[in-house]
């Protein structure tokens, strides 16, 4: 029931119109396909950092209570750098990726780990 | 300049294969040699020649990369590519492994003693840098892993009054590391070479740092402490290190190593191109804008790249080399006299 003005309009119109809409549909489904991968690329690399940092966790407490008795001097020593790197891992802000220091904590929690690997793993 | 530069005997030090590195003893009377060979060599002077004294070959099971001597002259440390780092102690003529430090994920670069002899320092490809204490009974233990640099880390080296350890990597900086708190971290990071950094050395007093790299530029940097009267900008209370001089355009190739001679202050440099080169300061140059003359350079001082060159620490001008070609050189050092 438009004028035959509408009508010619619609039709020339008609290219860009579908591109927009087109354009429009793409970027909605764009948008929630990102958000999935993403969410998928959270859960993968977050998991990794979790599961690696819990190894050394886990490896620290196990440590902790093996030279709980504290008989030398040296087991003192390994036990203070032992609770350095549990205190690191306990400091460490687990829920919040936009923490700026991210990689920098992470490496000297590394760094700490491969130490007191070193540590509790020679001598009496 | 040709003559600058004298030869005073070669010596096929590690035959068939490459020498990576020599050190001087304290007392400059020994040079440790290590090399592709998988072995360290100690050489001794016996009248005008030099003699190989000792042969430590079975501590390691791939290249020695580096040695350095403990500031006693008492112990030797080895680093290798078996990615062990091997403390040799003296005694007399012969020298025994009491210790075999592991830890490093692969290839020892370089290792270090600190002046007061209870510090060590190593570095790897596996771009780590690892602090180790020794106390009374030998003992030696890790106090820190620091990760800072991004890539292989080439060389390590503590400051010769402070405790203070530099370290340079294929990452392109040299980073400075201090004791805060029971831990190690990294206090300052100098960028400006264009590509790995090989090496480095300090000036006599510790104020100048000296680094070369593939970028066949030698650069000299400045510790700034804070409040320093130029107005350099400190970060709290660590000092600062800028970039104060650099020497281009005398390198055709990647420099390999240099050495601050501490009894002169004359610079040498070892590089890819097979030649030596010697630099002093010119006198009267300003202390914060220093300019460096070329006072040597023998190109052949060797038949392929020149590896490392070393200083003696009591005999001045005598300058040791060595090569890829497997062979050690001395030389000696006179800067001639003239207007």
């Amino acid at each position: 029931m438009a004028g035959s003005q509408d009508m010619f309009d619609a039709i020339v119109m008609a290219d860009e119109r579908f591109h927009g809409e087109g354009y429009q549909e793409g970027y909605e489904e764009g948008s929630s396909l990102g958000l999935i991968e993403g969410r998928q690329h959270g859960t993968f690399h977050g998991a990794k950092i979790g599961s690696e940092i819990g190894c050394y966790q886990g490896f620290a407490f196990a440590w902790r209570c093996l030279l709980h008795s504290c008989a030398t001097e040296k087991d003192s020593k390994k036990m203070k750098v032992l609770e350095s790197l549990i205190g690191m891992i306990q400091k460490f802000p687990f829920d919040d990726p936009t923490y700026d220091k991210l990689h920098e904590d992470l490496d000297r929690i590394r760094g700490k780990f491969k130490q007191v690997r070193v540590r509790v793993s020679f001598g009496s | 300049m040709k003559d600058s530069l004298v030869l005073l005997g070669r010596i096929p030090a590690h035959p068939d294969s490459r020498c990576w590195f020599l050190a001087w003893n304290p007392a400059g009377t020994l040079l440790a040699s290590c090399g592709g060979d998988r072995s360290v060599r100690i050489w001794g002077r016996e009248g005008d020649s030099w003699i190989c004294k000792s042969v430590l070959c079975e501590g390691h099971q791939r290249t020695v990369r580096k040695v350095a001597w403990s500031p006693c002259g008492n112990y030797l440390a080895s680093a290798s590519f078996d990615a062990t780092t091997c403390i040799w102690k003296k005694n007399q003529d012969d020298f025994e492994c009491v210790t075999t430090l592991e830890g490093h994920e692969n290839e020892v670069k370089s290792v270090a003693w600190a002046p007061s002899g209870n510090l060590l320092a190593t570095c790897s490809r596996d771009k780590s840098v690892w602090v180790w204490e020794v106390d009374e009974e030998d003992e030696y233990e890790c106090v820190s892993v620091l990760n800072s640099h991004t890539q292989d880390v080439k060389h390590v080296l503590w400051h010769p009054s402070q405790e203070l350890l530099a370290s340079a990597s294929y990452d392109d900086t040299v980073k400075l590391y201090r004791e805060e708190e029971d831990d190690w971290v990294c206090c300052a990071t100098l960028e400006g070479h264009e590509s790995t950094v090989w090496s480095l050395a300090f000036d006599p007093s510790g104020q100048r740092l000296a680094s070369c790299s593939d970028d066949r530029t030698v650069r000299i940097w400045r510790q700034y402490l804070p409040g320093n009267e130029q107005g350099v900008a400190c970060n709290g209370s660590d000092p600062s290190w800028k970039c104060i001089c650099t020497l281009s355009g005398f390198h055709s190739r990647t420099i390999y190593d240099i050495a601050w001679c501490q009894l002169t202050g004359a610079l040498a440099t070892a590089c890819g191109d097979d030649a030596i080169r010697v630099f002093e300061e010119d006198p009267g140059s300003d202390p914060q804008r220093p300019t460096f003359s070329l006072t040597a350079h023998l190109p052949q001082a060797h038949s392929q790249d020149v590896n490392c060159v070393a200083w003696n620490p009591k005999e001045q001008g005598l300058l040791a080399s060595c090569s890829d070609d497997g062979e050690l050189a001395f030389w000696k050092y006179q800067p001639s006299e003239g207007p």
